[in-house]
């Protein structure tokens, strides 16, 4: 890690990366960045292999911060690169010729705080509607100039093209939630597909800054309603790590089992999708039968079947009874039971197999450049998983594996998630036999959450792939700013690319691949 | 609510006969087919009434179509957005007489836990948009809840209820 | 006055007739059953029941629903080209009912007779085709389109493996006349002769019924609802009704030209022909709930590069063997 920072100071004039603990920060190493490096420095953690892991802006009110986080998978080694922005005259220039993830990161950027990105090709809406009068993130009501209202999103074929434009969605058949892709086809074939997003946007960032941070616990659930427990868990452990509150034993594996189990509920889910996208009903409402019997038993601790609001700053809401355990136990072995009957069902078809095989292949550059995250990452060959690469939550207590694919197709990415549930399985077994006793609530908890003044950024692997959590405190009740890095968002960017010259049929199935849930993008 | 009863593109017949009115509002009550309208978290629990465990098709209403111009109602489930909004009303007009909406969640019926001083982007309740028959309270609510709320919408429709009421001692 | 009657029934004439009116009568009851049929066998292969409420074992759930699609408003988008859009459900049901006429239910329970049934049977069946193409064209809806022209491609790719697989069957049985070839099946079934031909057959015709492994033209998740997307109440119920005739109508052709027809012991012949044919389309019902959709090129490939060697292949050695 020390040879990056001696290699970054002598080649770039002007640049002083501070080590930071990482147990208090999340990240590793800082540094400031002005605008005429800022390209240099880009292109130097492109050049090492790093990838862009998120990009946010901070609204300081006398100043804009923007914020670019590099990472590498398989060591991690974050570095935290921020610029700051004049809010009169805010411009900077684009990376999305060197990351492709920044593409989506700077529009979205600019559409919530005005930032204008110099370089960039197409700097229209991705969330908002078009009636927006100011910038929703900014602090103060700064008006969005006309100028910025004409930047609207439209489709309008060429003069002499003979394609047509398709609308997939918003409405869907296919169970994604409200994704709206505009395909350019050419007959059966796709030759341009970009996704429009903001149907679901429910202004959750925006709500961090005007709630405090108990107030904005059961936001987290609703954020990703097939794995809320992730998405809380990863918002208790940004918060406590900030705030410096111990986590009893106890508190921990509970996490770890409950986490499991809804990330088995999760795939499950999406394997029944699938599934359905591709045509064959009968296999959803197995996965239901399944999931409903998870259900029951989370049911039991936490009292809601769906958006669950379980942990709290500190440990759990309820400890966990011998019901609990019993059925947990239940639960395990009738799984273990039930992956013969997917195997036989879907795994063996031929024409399960035809539809997902060499479909959407990722190369591992590409997954680099993009930013992709979880079952899809490690499809490509990656073998980064959060709960073994940088373990939280009494996950290096336990024994981790997950598997990796080879090719990065839809087959490669059905097969892993299937490998991941019989992990997740093996994960609660662990824990449960080291279940030990004690409190489930740490003591003195304040009521009133005044974290230190700072910023943070904490990662965990929601069934989906890499979620990150970046909070700034200013030692009041409420966050200066919250930001989500959820891993729809980068899955999403990869999929224009991936459905070039793809069939229709085929851009079903690599949308349903990539495992998408709408509200985690729209946020 | 529309246009009720046999009618032909022009009423030809401006005669109505109740017998015939109560056969084609019972013959309704019991082919409800909704259109497939998941927004957001609401969408699981629906899906999860139509699974095997509380099993919407037994009413007749399992048959989700695609297309809005097939079906007989719509069941809002989730937050509508102002992105979303002329898109719901499109698919509401789209929707062949005689409709009805469920509105589901506390998102469809008021905002629901999104609504904030200074919210900016949803549509607090979608009986701002089109007109709703039966309001379904929870976030999100249990599939039993959505079950009742669809015997809710028989009772309006045929005037009685299928399954009588279980009185609490 | 009762013995006129009787005397005007009898008549080649009023025998034509009555039978026209009891196979209307069996169209109408057959498509109600199979939607039942359908949500029923589809929910208890999902370890649920299916409709359940609506009379006892939901029996009465097919009449409501067809009430409810009378009572719907006809509604015609502004768009469309209207002959096309109206004709196109009227045009896709009439011809399978002709396609009755030659089906032999019985020995004695066959309208008519025609020497050259088969021909008949498929050159209706051939229509539909249009008229699928007339509904997703006049709909003016780039979705409808879409599957139409997909529907059209398919549709004739699995014609020819249909003929191919028919073919050699008429040649053992040496005639185009349904009667003659259930007729010749008196001591052995054609499907011990010819498996090959009966595989093919019937996949062809699933095929030819865009269900399920081959329902590309109203592939849900990718294409909302097909050609029929913009059909609403009855119009809409005529197309459902043509599917599921149309799915009876090739299982009673597949038991006439390879299980035998009405033949067998004790029970009398109609029973044995709808216990054969509605034994097929509950196979056809459960080839949906099964499988996936394949993929458009990966369908059209299977036909011609798969299907038709094939049947060309067993049509020639049939010849063969039979010279010999």
């Amino acid at each position: 890690m020390s040879h990056i920072t001696e290699e970054i100071k002598t080649s770039i004039q002007g640049v002083e990366p501070a080590e930071v603990s990482y147990p208090e920060k999340g990240y590793h190493y800082a540094l400031e960045a002005s605008l005429e490096n800022l390209p240099d420095i880009v292109r130097f953690f492109d050049k090492k292999c790093f990838y862009l892991e998120c990009l946010l802006c901070t609204d300081y009110t006398d100043t804009l911060e923007l914020v670019y986080l590099f990472n590498t998978h398989l060591a991690p080694c974050r570095f935290k690169v921020t610029l700051k922005i004049d809010p009169q005259r805010p411009i900077a220039p684009s990376m999305s010729a060197i990351f492709d993830s920044a593409y989506w990161y700077e529009r979205e950027i600019h559409e919530f705080y005005g930032v204008l990105f110099t370089g960039h090709p197409n700097m229209t809406y991705l969330f908002l509607h078009n009636d927006i009068h100011e910038y929703p993130l900014r602090k103060g009501k700064v008006p969005v100039p006309p100028e910025d209202k004409e930047r609207l999103d439209s489709f309008k074929p060429g003069e002499q093209e003979d394609s047509f434009f398709i609308n997939l969605g918003p409405q869907h058949p296919s169970t994604h939630g409200v994704l709206r892709v505009v395909l350019k086809m050419d007959g059966e074939y796709i030759e341009q597909a970009e996704p429009v997003l903001g149907y679901l946007h429910r202004m959750h960032e925006k709500m961090a800054e005007n709630r405090s941070y108990q107030q904005f616990l059961p936001n987290t659930g609703r954020m990703d309603y097939l794995g809320p427990m992730s998405f809380n868990l990863g918002y208790v452990l940004a918060v406590e790590r900030l705030c410096g509150i111990p986590v009893p034993e106890r508190a921990k594996f509970v996490r770890i089992i409950a986490t499991e189990l809804n990330r088995i509920c999760s795939h499950l889910l999406w394997l029944g999708a699938y599934l359905a996208d591709l045509g064959a009903l009968t296999p959803f409402l197995f996965v239901f039968d399944d999931r409903e019997k998870i259900q029951d038993v989370l049911e039991g601790i936490t009292g809601s079947r769906l958006t669950y609001c379980y942990f709290r700053f500190g440990g759990l809401y309820n400890d966990v009874d011998d019901p609990f355990i019993e059925g947990t136990k239940a639960v395990v072995k009738r799984m273990w039971s039930r992956f013969s009957l997917y195997e036989k069902l879907v795994t063996g078809n031929v024409i399960f197999i035809n539809r997902t095989k060499g479909i959407g292949t990722i190369t591992k550059e590409q997954a680099r450049k993009y930013g992709v995250a979880g079952p899809v990452l490690r499809s490509a060959g990656i073998a980064c998983d959060l709960r073994k690469v940088e373990p939280y939550s009494g996950y290096d207590e336990l024994e981790v594996s997950f598997p990796v694919g080879e090719h990065g197709d839809a087959l490669n990415t059905y097969k892993i998630r299937i490998a991941e549930m019989e992990n997740s399985l093996r994960i609660i077994e662990q824990a449960l036999a080291k279940l030990p006793g004690g409190p489930f609530m740490a003591e003195k908890v304040p009521k009133k959450l005044k974290p230190p003044r700072g910023d943070i950024y904490q990662v965990v692997e929601t069934p989906r792939g890499e979620l990150g959590i970046y909070i700034v405190s200013d030692e009041s009740d409420r966050p200066v700013r919250m930001k989500w890095r959820v891993p729809s968002f980068s899955n999403l960017m990869i999929f224009p690319e991936l459905t070039k010259g793809a069939l229709l049929a085929d851009a079903v199935a690599i949308l349903g691949s990539l495992d998408l849930v709408i509200p985690e993008i729209d946020r | 609510m529309g246009e009720r009863g046999f009618c032909l593109e022009k009423e030809i017949i401006p005669v109505k006969f109740a017998v015939v009115e109560k056969v084609l509002d019972l013959a309704r009550a019991n082919s409800l087919w909704p259109v497939t309208f998941g927004l957001a978290c609401c969408a699981i629990e629906m899906m999860a009434t139509s699974m095997s465990r509380f099993d919407i098709d037994r009413f007749g209403a399992g048959v989700f179509r695609a297309s809005p111009r097939q079906a007989d109602f719509m069941i809002v489930t989730g937050t509508v957005t102002k992105k979303m909004a002329p898109v719901l009303v499109t698919l509401y007009e789209q929707m062949p007489s005689p409709k009805w909406v469920i509105a589901m969640g506390n998102c469809a019926i008021s905002g629901g836990p999104f609504v904030f001083e200074g919210q900016y982007n949803i549509v607090e309740g979608v009986d701002l948009l089109v007109p709703v028959d039966v309001y379904v309270p929870g976030c999100p609510p249990r599939p039993e809840a959505l079950l009742e709320g669809l015997l809710k919408l028989e009772e309006k429709i045929t005037g009685s209820r299928r399954f009588p009421r279980v009185e609490s001692a | 006055m009762v013995n006129e009657l009787l005397n005007m029934a009898s008549s080649d004439a009023g025998k034509m007739i009555l039978g026209l009116i009891g196979v209307l009568a069996f169209v109408v009851i057959n498509a109600l059953m199979l939607t039942w049929a359908e949500r029923k066998v589809a929910g208890h292969m999902q370890r649920r029941i299916g409709p359940k409420e609506v009379g006892p074992f939901g029996l009465i759930q097919p009449i409501a629903d067809a009430i409810k699609l009378l009572g719907k408003e006809i509604l015609t988008p502004a768009r469309v080209d209207k002959p096309l859009y109206r004709l196109a459900p009227i045009l896709i049901f009439v011809p399978v009912l002709v396609s009755f006429i030659v089906i032999p239910f019985d020995a004695s329970l066959q309208v008519t007779d025609i020497n050259v049934g088969i021909l008949v049977i498929l050159a209706f069946s051939s229509i539909s085709v249009l008229s699928i193409l007339m509904a997703g064209w006049g709909s003016e809806n780039k979705y409808s389109l879409i599957g139409a022209i997909r529907s059209v491609a398919q549709n004739i790719a699995y014609e020819i493996p249909l003929l191919l697989a028919l073919l050699p069957v008429i040649m053992l049985a040496n005639s185009l006349s349904l009667k003659d070839i259930v007729e010749k099946q008196q001591g052995l079934w054609f499907v011990f002769i010819q498996p090959v031909a009966f595989i093919i057959y019937f996949i062809a015709s699933v095929a030819e019924t865009n269900r399920t492994p081959f329902d590309l033209p109203e592939a849900e998740s990718e294409l909302v609802a097909g050609y029929h997307t913009e059909y609403s109440g009855m119009r809409f119920a005529l197309f459902f009704l043509a599917e599921y005739t149309n799915m009876f109508i090739v299982s009673a052709v597949a038991t006439t030209f390879f299980l035998g027809g009405y033949q067998g012991p004790v029970l009398p012949g109609i029973v044995w022909f709808l216990l054969k044919s509605y034994f097929l389309v509950f196979v056809i019902i459960w080839l949906r709930w099964t499988y996936p959709r394949v993929r458009f090129d990966q369908l059209l490939n299977f036909a011609w590069k798969g299907m038709i060697p094939l049947a060309f292949l067993n049509l020639i050695i049939t010849g063969g063997l039979l010279k010999i």
